[in-house]
Protein backbone atom coordinates (compact mmCIF):
# COMPACT_ATOMS: atom_id res chain seq x y z
CA UNK A 1 0.00 0.00 0.00
CA UNK A 2 2.64 2.18 0.97
CA UNK A 3 4.58 1.75 -2.64
CA UNK A 4 3.98 4.44 -5.12
CA UNK A 5 2.64 2.95 -8.71
CA UNK A 6 4.43 4.26 -11.24
CA UNK A 7 1.17 5.60 -13.37
CA UNK A 8 0.19 7.75 -9.51
CA UNK A 9 1.11 11.84 -9.58
CA UNK A 10 3.51 12.64 -7.47
CA UNK A 11 3.30 15.07 -4.54
CA UNK A 12 4.74 18.12 -4.98
CA UNK A 13 7.52 17.90 -2.24
CA UNK A 14 8.30 13.78 -4.02
CA UNK A 15 8.53 15.36 -7.69
CA UNK A 16 10.86 18.04 -6.33
CA UNK A 17 13.31 15.81 -4.56
CA UNK A 18 13.52 13.67 -7.01
CA UNK A 19 13.97 16.08 -9.74
CA UNK A 20 16.94 17.15 -7.29
CA UNK A 21 18.64 13.83 -7.02
CA UNK A 22 18.04 13.62 -10.71
CA UNK A 23 20.95 15.58 -11.37
CA UNK A 24 23.05 13.56 -8.81
CA UNK A 25 23.60 12.92 -5.41
CA UNK A 26 22.57 15.64 -2.89
CA UNK A 27 22.19 16.70 0.50
CA UNK A 28 19.50 17.55 2.43
CA UNK A 29 19.65 21.65 2.42
CA UNK A 30 20.69 21.32 -1.45
CA UNK A 31 17.19 19.49 -1.87
CA UNK A 32 15.98 22.16 -0.60
CA UNK A 33 17.16 24.70 -2.47
CA UNK A 34 16.78 23.23 -5.53
CA UNK A 35 12.59 22.57 -4.73
CA UNK A 36 12.42 26.19 -3.99
CA UNK A 37 13.80 27.17 -7.13
CA UNK A 38 10.99 27.80 -10.03
CA UNK A 39 13.36 24.56 -12.45
CA UNK A 40 13.08 22.70 -9.25
CA UNK A 41 8.95 22.69 -8.84
CA UNK A 42 8.78 26.01 -6.76
CA UNK A 43 8.29 23.81 -3.99
CA UNK A 44 8.87 25.40 0.10
CA UNK A 45 9.88 22.77 2.34
CA UNK A 46 11.41 22.67 5.44
CA UNK A 47 13.59 20.00 7.37
CA UNK A 48 11.03 18.08 8.33
CA UNK A 49 8.76 17.60 4.81
CA UNK A 50 12.04 16.75 3.40
CA UNK A 51 13.27 14.21 5.51
CA UNK A 52 9.69 12.94 6.74
CA UNK A 53 9.57 12.35 2.72
CA UNK A 54 12.75 11.20 1.76
CA UNK A 55 12.21 8.70 4.80
CA UNK A 56 9.19 7.48 2.35
CA UNK A 57 10.91 7.29 -0.84
CA UNK A 58 14.04 5.08 0.77
CA UNK A 59 11.02 2.56 2.18
CA UNK A 60 9.98 2.34 -1.50
CA UNK A 61 13.05 2.08 -2.61
CA UNK A 62 12.98 5.28 -4.80
CA UNK A 63 15.99 6.67 -3.29
CA UNK A 64 18.91 5.44 -1.01
CA UNK A 65 21.41 7.29 1.35
CA UNK A 66 24.91 7.16 -0.14
CA UNK A 67 28.34 7.39 1.65
CA UNK A 68 29.35 10.11 0.37
CA UNK A 69 30.07 12.65 3.40
CA UNK A 70 31.85 16.21 3.74
CA UNK A 71 30.27 16.74 7.35
CA UNK A 72 29.33 14.13 9.62
CA UNK A 73 25.60 15.54 10.39
CA UNK A 74 25.05 15.89 6.62
CA UNK A 75 23.79 13.29 5.10
CA UNK A 76 24.06 12.61 1.12
CA UNK A 77 21.22 10.85 -1.22
CA UNK A 78 21.16 9.74 -4.20
CA UNK A 79 17.84 7.72 -6.65
CA UNK A 80 17.83 4.44 -7.66
CA UNK A 81 16.84 2.96 -10.91
CA UNK A 82 13.24 2.47 -10.01
CA UNK A 83 13.60 6.04 -8.54
CA UNK A 84 14.74 7.59 -11.88
CA UNK A 85 11.52 5.28 -13.95
CA UNK A 86 9.11 7.31 -11.40
CA UNK A 87 10.92 10.38 -12.14
CA UNK A 88 10.37 9.65 -15.90
CA UNK A 89 7.11 8.88 -16.05
CA UNK A 90 6.01 11.79 -14.12
CA UNK A 91 8.19 14.33 -16.21
CA UNK A 92 6.11 12.00 -19.54
CA UNK A 93 2.89 12.44 -17.38
CA UNK A 94 3.56 16.33 -17.31
CA UNK A 95 4.49 16.55 -20.83
CA UNK A 96 1.28 15.00 -22.37
CA UNK A 97 -0.56 17.45 -19.92
CA UNK A 98 1.55 20.46 -21.34
CA UNK A 99 1.39 18.87 -24.94
CA UNK A 100 -2.47 19.01 -24.43
CA UNK A 101 -2.18 22.75 -23.07
CA UNK A 102 -0.68 23.71 -26.20
CA UNK A 103 -2.65 22.05 -27.96
CA UNK A 104 -5.73 24.48 -26.49
CA UNK A 105 -3.82 27.30 -27.21
CA UNK A 106 -3.54 27.87 -22.93
CA UNK A 107 0.59 27.83 -23.65
CA UNK A 108 2.27 29.22 -26.37
CA UNK A 109 3.68 26.80 -28.69
CA UNK A 110 7.83 25.57 -28.08
CA UNK A 111 7.18 26.04 -23.99
CA UNK A 112 9.08 29.05 -22.39
CA UNK A 113 11.67 30.60 -24.02
CA UNK B 1 19.66 43.42 19.20
CA UNK B 2 20.84 39.90 18.24
CA UNK B 3 23.77 39.43 15.85
CA UNK B 4 22.88 36.79 12.98
CA UNK B 5 25.31 34.08 15.32
CA UNK B 6 23.18 34.80 18.14
CA UNK B 7 20.17 34.49 16.47
CA UNK B 8 20.81 31.59 14.39
CA UNK B 9 21.97 29.85 17.69
CA UNK B 10 18.32 30.83 19.24
CA UNK B 11 16.64 29.37 16.50
CA UNK B 12 18.48 26.43 16.44
CA UNK B 13 18.02 25.71 20.21
CA UNK B 14 14.26 26.39 19.72
CA UNK B 15 14.11 23.98 16.62
CA UNK B 16 16.41 21.21 18.32
CA UNK B 17 13.79 21.64 20.97
CA UNK B 18 10.78 21.32 18.39
CA UNK B 19 12.37 18.10 17.56
CA UNK B 20 11.93 16.09 20.66
CA UNK B 21 7.99 16.64 19.47
CA UNK B 22 9.02 14.13 16.61
CA UNK B 23 8.40 10.08 17.16
CA UNK B 24 11.42 8.47 18.83
CA UNK B 25 13.02 6.46 15.34
CA UNK B 26 12.43 9.26 13.18
CA UNK B 27 14.30 11.36 15.76
CA UNK B 28 16.85 9.32 16.08
CA UNK B 29 17.53 8.59 12.08
CA UNK B 30 17.46 12.25 11.52
CA UNK B 31 17.53 15.13 13.79
CA UNK B 32 21.08 15.84 13.15
CA UNK B 33 20.67 15.99 9.71
CA UNK B 34 17.90 18.06 9.96
CA UNK B 35 19.66 20.60 12.24
CA UNK B 36 22.31 20.47 9.75
CA UNK B 37 19.81 21.48 7.24
CA UNK B 38 18.66 24.47 9.40
CA UNK B 39 22.16 25.76 9.83
CA UNK B 40 22.70 25.57 6.19
CA UNK B 41 19.66 27.20 5.42
CA UNK B 42 20.56 30.07 8.45
CA UNK B 43 24.11 30.39 6.50
CA UNK B 44 22.74 30.54 3.19
CA UNK B 45 22.56 34.50 3.02
CA UNK B 46 20.66 33.84 -0.65
CA UNK B 47 17.67 33.11 2.04
CA UNK B 48 15.46 35.84 3.40
CA UNK B 49 15.25 35.13 7.16
CA UNK B 50 11.68 36.52 7.04
CA UNK B 51 10.91 34.07 4.14
CA UNK B 52 12.81 31.19 5.77
CA UNK B 53 10.81 31.30 9.59
CA UNK B 54 7.28 30.97 8.08
CA UNK B 55 8.04 28.38 6.14
CA UNK B 56 10.08 26.05 8.89
CA UNK B 57 7.00 26.80 11.05
CA UNK B 58 5.07 25.78 9.09
CA UNK B 59 6.65 22.54 7.99
CA UNK B 60 7.30 21.90 11.46
CA UNK B 61 3.41 22.21 12.41
CA UNK B 62 2.79 20.09 8.97
CA UNK B 63 4.99 17.36 9.26
CA UNK B 64 5.14 16.86 13.12
CA UNK B 65 1.33 15.56 12.74
CA UNK B 66 2.09 13.61 9.80
CA UNK B 67 4.93 11.91 11.30
CA UNK B 68 2.81 11.09 14.52
CA UNK B 69 0.13 9.89 12.77
CA UNK B 70 2.28 7.43 10.34
CA UNK B 71 3.62 5.88 14.23
CA UNK B 72 0.01 5.35 15.18
CA UNK B 73 -0.70 3.92 11.96
CA UNK B 74 2.22 1.75 11.45
CA UNK B 75 1.62 1.22 15.37
CA UNK B 76 -2.13 0.21 14.35
CA UNK B 77 -0.95 -2.03 11.11
CA UNK B 78 0.71 -4.56 13.22
CA UNK B 79 -1.80 -7.03 12.68
CA UNK B 80 -0.61 -8.63 16.77
CA UNK B 81 -1.38 -5.48 18.21
CA UNK B 82 -4.34 -4.62 16.76
CA UNK B 83 -5.99 -7.89 17.00
CA UNK B 84 -5.50 -7.69 21.03
CA UNK B 85 -6.48 -4.14 20.92
CA UNK B 86 -9.80 -5.58 19.60
CA UNK B 87 -10.35 -8.27 21.61
CA UNK B 88 -9.53 -5.90 24.81
CA UNK B 89 -11.79 -3.31 23.36
CA UNK B 90 -14.60 -6.28 23.05
CA UNK B 91 -13.91 -7.31 26.66
CA UNK B 92 -14.48 -3.63 27.78
CA UNK B 93 -17.71 -3.29 25.27
CA UNK B 94 -19.42 -6.77 27.04
CA UNK B 95 -18.38 -5.53 30.56
CA UNK B 96 -20.04 -1.94 29.75
CA UNK B 97 -23.04 -3.81 28.40
CA UNK B 98 -22.96 -5.86 31.36
CA UNK B 99 -22.82 -3.31 34.18
CA UNK B 100 -25.58 -1.96 32.22
CA UNK B 101 -27.80 -4.39 31.75
CA UNK B 102 -27.55 -6.20 35.23
CA UNK B 103 -28.45 -3.46 37.78
CA UNK B 104 -31.16 -2.85 34.90
CA UNK B 105 -32.89 -6.30 35.49
CA UNK B 106 -31.92 -5.46 39.51
CA UNK B 107 -34.01 -2.23 39.02
CA UNK B 108 -36.93 -3.54 36.98
CA UNK B 109 -37.27 -6.72 38.96
CA UNK B 110 -37.18 -4.69 42.57
CA UNK B 111 -40.28 -2.20 40.87
CA UNK B 112 -42.30 -5.18 40.96
CA UNK B 113 -41.77 -5.76 44.55
CA UNK B 114 -44.34 -3.93 46.27
CA UNK B 115 -46.74 -4.67 43.23
CA UNK B 116 -46.47 -8.24 43.79
CA UNK B 117 -47.13 -8.27 47.35
CA UNK B 118 -50.24 -6.17 47.04
CA UNK B 119 -51.97 -7.94 44.28
CA UNK B 120 -50.88 -11.11 45.93
CA UNK B 121 -52.57 -10.15 49.53
CA UNK B 122 -55.10 -8.47 47.83
CA UNK B 123 -56.34 -11.58 45.38
CA UNK B 124 -56.00 -13.72 48.30
CA UNK B 125 -58.81 -11.87 50.21
CA UNK B 126 -60.84 -11.45 47.50
CA UNK B 127 -60.45 -15.20 47.29
CA UNK B 128 -62.01 -15.08 50.96
CA UNK B 129 -65.05 -13.14 49.60
CA UNK B 130 -63.67 -9.37 51.01
CA UNK B 131 -65.61 -6.85 48.98
CA UNK B 132 -63.59 -5.05 46.10
CA UNK B 133 -64.11 -1.79 47.99
CA UNK B 134 -62.96 -2.63 51.42
CA UNK B 135 -59.42 -3.39 49.25
CA UNK B 136 -58.67 -0.57 47.30
CA UNK B 137 -57.42 2.85 49.52
CA UNK B 138 -59.80 5.30 50.19
CA UNK B 139 -57.40 7.66 48.68
CA UNK B 140 -56.94 8.02 45.24
CA UNK B 141 -53.26 8.10 43.51
CA UNK B 142 -51.99 10.25 40.56
CA UNK B 143 -50.39 8.04 38.79
CA UNK B 144 -48.43 10.81 36.46
CA UNK B 145 -47.24 12.62 39.57
CA UNK B 146 -46.49 10.34 42.65
CA UNK B 147 -44.34 6.90 43.40
CA UNK B 148 -46.76 5.36 45.82
CA UNK B 149 -48.30 2.23 44.17
CA UNK B 150 -51.77 1.83 43.64
CA UNK B 151 -54.32 -0.75 43.36
CA UNK B 152 -57.85 -1.52 41.00
CA UNK B 153 -60.07 -4.88 40.96
CA UNK B 154 -62.00 -6.11 38.04
CA UNK B 155 -64.53 -8.27 37.76
CA UNK B 156 -64.25 -11.21 35.32
CA UNK B 157 -65.30 -9.88 32.04
CA UNK B 158 -62.72 -6.51 33.04
CA UNK B 159 -65.19 -4.45 34.50
CA UNK B 160 -63.50 -2.46 36.82
CA UNK B 161 -65.09 -2.45 40.50
CA UNK B 162 -62.65 0.01 42.63
CA UNK B 163 -59.46 1.63 41.67
CA UNK B 164 -57.28 3.85 43.72
CA UNK B 165 -55.70 5.16 40.57
CA UNK B 166 -56.10 8.35 38.69
CA UNK B 167 -54.94 9.72 35.80
CA UNK B 168 -56.07 13.73 34.45
CA UNK B 169 -58.89 12.56 37.45
CA UNK B 170 -60.21 9.62 35.04
CA UNK B 171 -60.31 6.01 36.14
CA UNK B 172 -57.37 3.92 34.51
CA UNK B 173 -57.42 0.36 32.73
CA UNK B 174 -55.01 -1.51 31.75
CA UNK B 175 -54.76 -3.01 27.60
CA UNK B 176 -57.74 -5.08 27.19
CA UNK B 177 -55.74 -8.74 26.02
CA UNK B 178 -53.56 -8.89 29.26
CA UNK B 179 -57.44 -9.62 30.63
CA UNK B 180 -57.36 -12.75 28.45
CA UNK B 181 -53.46 -14.14 29.43
CA UNK B 182 -53.83 -13.47 32.61
CA UNK B 183 -56.80 -15.46 33.10
CA UNK B 184 -55.16 -18.12 31.32
CA UNK B 185 -51.62 -18.26 33.08
CA UNK B 186 -53.01 -16.46 36.65
CA UNK B 187 -50.99 -12.85 36.24
CA UNK B 188 -49.22 -11.24 33.99
CA UNK B 189 -46.13 -8.86 33.97
CA UNK B 190 -46.49 -5.78 31.93
CA UNK B 191 -45.36 -1.92 31.55
CA UNK B 192 -47.90 0.27 29.85
CA UNK B 193 -48.27 3.57 29.20
CA UNK B 194 -51.52 5.32 29.73
CA UNK B 195 -50.48 8.50 28.56
CA UNK B 196 -47.25 8.73 26.39
CA UNK B 197 -44.96 10.12 29.22
CA UNK B 198 -46.49 7.82 32.02
CA UNK B 199 -45.00 4.49 32.33
CA UNK B 200 -46.57 2.07 34.29
CA UNK B 201 -44.75 -1.22 36.07
CA UNK B 202 -48.06 -3.37 37.27
CA UNK B 203 -49.00 -6.81 38.05
CA UNK B 204 -52.46 -8.35 37.19
CA UNK B 205 -53.73 -11.11 39.13
CA UNK B 206 -56.34 -13.25 38.33
CA UNK B 207 -58.62 -14.00 41.15
CA UNK B 208 -59.05 -18.15 41.30
CA UNK B 209 -62.66 -18.61 43.30
CA UNK B 210 -66.36 -18.88 41.80
CA UNK B 211 -66.68 -15.23 40.39
CA UNK B 212 -63.32 -14.72 39.37
CA UNK B 213 -62.29 -11.27 38.74
CA UNK B 214 -58.44 -9.68 38.25
CA UNK B 215 -56.58 -7.32 40.11
CA UNK B 216 -54.14 -4.78 39.26
CA UNK B 217 -51.76 -3.05 41.18
CA UNK B 218 -48.78 -0.73 39.38
CA UNK B 219 -46.30 2.19 40.00
CA UNK B 220 -44.89 4.92 37.73
CA UNK B 221 -41.77 4.08 36.78
CA UNK B 222 -40.09 6.96 36.35
CA UNK B 223 -37.87 6.77 39.13
CA UNK B 224 -36.84 3.86 38.34
CA UNK B 225 -35.75 5.16 34.71
CA UNK B 226 -34.28 7.18 36.20
CA UNK B 227 -31.85 5.27 37.86
CA UNK B 228 -31.84 2.89 34.38
CA UNK B 229 -30.63 6.42 32.09
CA UNK B 230 -27.78 6.81 35.50
CA UNK B 231 -26.23 2.84 34.71
CA UNK B 232 -26.51 3.65 31.57
CA UNK B 233 -24.38 6.72 31.45
CA UNK B 234 -22.07 5.31 33.98
CA UNK B 235 -21.31 2.57 31.91
CA UNK B 236 -21.16 4.73 28.87
CA UNK B 237 -18.66 6.22 31.06
CA UNK B 238 -16.89 3.25 31.86
CA UNK B 239 -16.71 2.17 28.20
CA UNK B 240 -14.96 5.43 27.63
CA UNK B 241 -12.59 4.94 30.03
CA UNK B 242 -11.43 1.50 28.96
CA UNK B 243 -11.70 2.09 25.14
CA UNK B 244 -9.38 5.11 25.74
CA UNK B 245 -7.18 3.18 28.18
CA UNK B 246 -6.73 0.25 25.79
CA UNK B 247 -5.73 2.74 22.81
CA UNK B 248 -3.42 4.43 24.89
CA UNK B 249 -2.08 1.52 25.99
CA UNK B 250 -1.75 -0.19 22.42
CA UNK B 251 0.11 3.29 21.22
CA UNK B 252 2.52 3.05 24.15
CA UNK B 253 3.21 -0.46 23.82
CA UNK B 254 4.05 -0.27 20.52
CA UNK B 255 5.69 2.59 20.84
CA UNK B 256 8.34 0.94 22.81
CA UNK B 257 8.39 -2.21 20.99
CA UNK B 258 8.69 -0.11 17.54
CA UNK B 259 10.83 -2.71 15.35
CA UNK B 260 14.01 -1.02 14.32
CA UNK B 261 13.88 0.82 10.70
CA UNK B 262 16.53 -0.33 8.10
CA UNK B 263 17.08 1.76 5.08
CA UNK B 264 19.20 0.94 2.21
CA UNK B 265 22.55 2.78 1.74
CA UNK B 266 25.24 2.62 -0.95
CA UNK B 267 28.28 1.08 0.48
Amino acid sequence: MGDMTVSAPLTSAVFAILLSLAAGERHGYAMMKDARSPEGGGVEMGPGTLYGTLERLMRDGLVVEADTSDNERRRYYRLTDKGRGQLEAELARLDSALAGARLRGLLPTGGRL
Amino acid sequence: MNTPSTLHRSIEKLYASALCLYPMQFRACYAEAMLQTLRDALEDSAIPKARLMPTLLLDLIQSLIKENLAVIADIFARSALLFNALILAALSTVLALGLHWIPQQVLRMNANDPQVELAGNAAVRLEHGAPARELVPADSVDIAASLSPFMAIYDEQGKMLASSAQLDGKAVAPPAGVFAYARQHGEERLTWAPRGDVRIASILRHVDDANGGFVLAGRNMCEIEAREDLTLKMAGLLWLAMIGIVAVGTLIFGWMTQPPKAHPSVA
